[in-house]
């Protein structure tokens, strides 16, 4: 294996690395702090607290995959990246979650688009959630600092034509559109950033904070899912964890108890309400859970005149706010409109139908061209958000319902995803939807996207942005955590996850989540130092 | 996957008009239905490794979630679902066939139990006789469905107006397209060429010779 691969080199060296599908006794450990999650907001608080000399140990429910096994593939990376397989739904089915699970989370396999917190969204928490010092002004110079941790800047090689064509389309309405900052460091424009950057130029949790980390004594667990924290009067006193088989989902049996003076859960949205709702931690007034958020997603097809191979280059590289804040930030819904890539199995997966239709939709693939909408939910009272709730083997689930109030940003964005791509001179465009024929003009599109029905499992939706379920706020009647993301009742106990967000964001999450983790992590170091 | 438990509710005290009611008034992904072991005969546990008489081609696999009956089934839809891609030869169509019904239990064993215990409920709604009739329309047994009426199984189930009917055809048809067309021998029919060939070249990981 190459010895530029930092954890090739790391775990040579003799990071403290257990795989504990290979434990095979009941064991105890203790440190400082026990971080649950290796995602954007765990390895964030790992590096801050290990650099600050205090003892930490991560405990990741998925396993280490790194360099040597990052080839490109989908379905080895869908199988063994992503929560659940990549079959990831909610409640009723009717939404795909994509969600990360390995060490890195979400980070292993998202684009690299990386945006502040709009500002807007800043301020409606100050002036919603009593989060005063979350204003902009505030928060610059922690997105300063981490942007120069996960290097992010524009990205200004050409975008490829899959983005390009949003572009276009963008100039031809007088719509606005930038180019997207994304983190990465010698990136080779490949385009493979969803199933793992294959040469380590992705600049996520695992090629920076993760190794930060074990590089200053950090033990680190994959394999291990944290399954309770166990309370002893006010405190928490330890967390209780099941070692994973081989095969990555049956529980081996074996259990791990991890001490601590300090608990920071960041298994994310979904994953940090469900352990708190496992261990009952003390929620006197319902909120663990509640108000999660999804942006959720609708797609549209083209097919162009020309070749876009959507599978190559970077991701992501153009979008458009033109809709996004337009009507306010409480108005009727918003959307963010960017470009998603498209390989052989997502689109199959993405595309509905079946048979010979089906066998001609992907035949077009190498001159399809895909605009996703991210509609902002949870800044208007018809969009409270959905709850995650437990199974009865205690896996977390989400149930989210699509408000009236959503499907009308829903539709809104299916037209002014249809009428972009017509203007950068799509043949016919495709709504992700069960009964949508290829249209052929935007005039066609536009009578079609008003009779279509906006429901459940007709419309095809997806989610790669959970957030909340563990909200911030003053108010401890409305939110679970405070603005440093430490909990209301229990004070060993911090969030450093996209959970603690009261609403979404409104942009792509992960710079948000760095950023937080970050502030969070160091004002909790201090704490725990002094 | 261990075996469903047998507790479940045994079908004979639902009938279709219950099934539905309960289908639309809950939020449950192919819910309150199960059959039970004993109603379907054994046939809920992996079917392992499948004789060479049974699959023409015994090129050793393990199925670890699908059972037999699971298996009839998605040689009775995948020709529906990703036939007309396939060549009318008989013996590389079978091996296509064969080899997607591997790699969606591979998939499946990922799902994680969750999801596998959804899944359970789906396939034996279809694999139970009276459900199959009842519920899904399809008056035969699997292998004796042919083509066209597997085709118009899943084109009701895709029109219907019932969300849990058209989550049953997203469930059947994502996962077969996903492994049939993300596999690198169909690349071809998606025209992706791969990853770039410099780029493997270039990476350590693909140069463990
Ligand atoms: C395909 C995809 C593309 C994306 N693209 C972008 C993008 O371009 N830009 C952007 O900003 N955002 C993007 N995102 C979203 C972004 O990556 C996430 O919002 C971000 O990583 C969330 O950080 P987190 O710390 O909350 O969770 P994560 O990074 O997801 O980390 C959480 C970790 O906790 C682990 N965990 C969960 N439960 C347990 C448990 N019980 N025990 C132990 N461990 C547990 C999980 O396995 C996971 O590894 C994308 C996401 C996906 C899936
Ligand atoms: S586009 Fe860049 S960051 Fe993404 S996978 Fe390729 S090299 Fe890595």
């Amino acid at each position: 294996m190459s010895l530029t691969d930092r954890i090739a080199k790391g775990l040579e060296a003799g990071w403290k690395v257990t795989d504990a599908s290979t434990l095979t006794d009941n064991q105890t450990h203790e440190a400082d702090v026990v971080i649950i999650g290796t995602g954007a907001g765990g390895g964030t608080t790992a590096e801050i607290l290990a650099r600050a000399g205090l003892s930490v140990i991560l405990v990741e429910e998925g396993r280490l995959y790194y360099q040597k096994d990052f080839k490109m593939d989908e379905l080895t990376a869908y199988a063994s990246l992503y929560q659940e397989g990549m079959s990831r739904v909610t409640k009723d089915g009717a939404i795909a979650i994509l969600q990360g699970r390995c060490v890195g989370g979400s980070t292993t396999v998202n684009w690299t688009s990386s945006f502040r917190t709009p500002e807007p969204t800043l301020n409606y928490w100050a002036d919603n959630f009593g989060l005063e010092n979350l204003r902009p002004e505030a928060m610059k110079p922690w997105f300063d600092g981490r942007e120069e941790r996960h290097t992010v800047s524009p990205w200004l090689t050409d975008p490829n034509l899959n983005n390009d064509i949003l572009r276009q389309g963008c100039d031809q309405l007088g719509y606005s559109w930038k180019v997207i900052p994304r983190n990465v460091k010698g990136c080779w424009n490949l385009g493979y950033c969803g199933v793992g950057c294959p040469t380590n130029a992705k600049q996520g949790a695992l090629t920076t904070t993760i190794p930060g980390a074990l590089d200053h004594d950090a033990r680190l667990f994959h394999g291990l899912r944290a399954d309770k924290l166990v309370m002893k009067q006010d405190r928490i006193d330890h967390l209780v964890a099941s070692a994973m088989s081989a095969d990555t989902v049956t529980p081996s049996g074996v259990k791990v108890h991890l001490k601590a003076r300090h608990f920071v859960v960041a298994a994310s949205a979904i994953g940090s309400p469900g352990l708190l709702l496992r261990s009952d931690i003390p929620d006197p007034h319902n909120r663990i859970g509640k108000r999660s958020f999804i942006h959720p997603v609708n797609a549209t097809v083209a097919r162009m005149p020309e070749k876009v191979d959507p599978f190559y280059g970077a991701p992501q590289s153009i979008y458009s706010d033109e809709f996004n804040f337009r009507e306010g930030v409480d108005g009727p819904a918003g959307y963010k409109l960017e470009v998603p890539p498209l390989h052989p199995a997502m689109s199959s997966g993405v595309v509905p139908g079946h048979g010979a239709e089906q066998r001609d939709n992907l035949k077009q693939l190498p001159w399809m061209q895909s605009v996703i909408a991210l509609v902002r939910d949870g800044f208007h009272p018809d969009s409270p958000g959905g709850t995650v709730s437990l199974r009865d083997d205690g896996s977390p689930v989400l149930d989210y319902p699509v408000t009236d109030y959503l499907w009308d940003g829903l539709r809104r964005a299916f037209h002014t995803m249809a009428e972009i791509q017509f203007a950068a001179g799509a043949e016919q465009v495709r709504l992700m939807h069960l009964d949508s024929p290829w249209l052929n003009s935007w005039s066609e599109a536009r009578a079609a996207i008003d009779e279509l029905p906006m429901e459940l499992h007709r419309v095809r939706l997806f989610t790669a942005h959970q957030m909340g379920g563990c909200g911030m706020g003053e108010d401890p009647r409305q939110s679970v955590v405070n603005g440093f993301g430490e909990h209301h009742h229990v004070s060993n106990l911090s969030i450093h996850d996209a959970s603690i967000f009261p609403t979404s964001i409104g942009a792509n999450p992960q710079l948000s989540v760095y950023t937080l983790a970050a502030r969070n992590s160091v004002r909790l170091a201090g704490k725990l130092k002094g | 996957m261990s075996h469903p438990p047998h507790d479940q509710k045994p079908f004979s005290a639902m009938d279709r008009r219950s099934f539905l009611r309960a289908g639309l008034g809950g939020t449950l992904f192919l819910g309150t239905v199960s059959v039970t072991a004993g109603l379907s005969g054994c046939a809920t546990a992996p079917a392992g490794r499948l004789n060479a008489a049974e699959t023409q081609v015994d090129d050793g696999y393990q199925f670890q979630f699908l059972t037999h009956d699971d298996i009839e089934l998605f040689r009775a839809l995948l020709p529906a679902i990703v036939g007309p891609a396939l060549t009318e030869e008989p013996e590389p169509r079978r091996q296509a066939i064969a080899g997607t019904i591997e790699r969606i239990d591979q998939g499946m064993v990922r799902f994680g139990p969750a999801n596998q215990k959804e899944l359970r409920k789906l396939f034996d709604l279809l694999n139970f006789g009276l459900t199959r009739v009842t519920v899904a329309r399809v008056w035969s047994s699997w292998p004796n469905v042919t083509t066209s009426e597997a085709d118009a199984f899943l084109e009701r189930w895709r029109t219907s107006g019932i969300g849990l009917f058209n989550n049953g055809y997203i469930a059947l048809t994502k996962i077969s397209n996903v492994a049939f067309y993300g596999h690198p021998e169909h690349w071809h029919l998606s025209g992706y060429p791969g990853p770039p060939e410099w780029a493997m070249n270039a990476l350590p990981q693909f140069n463990n010779a």
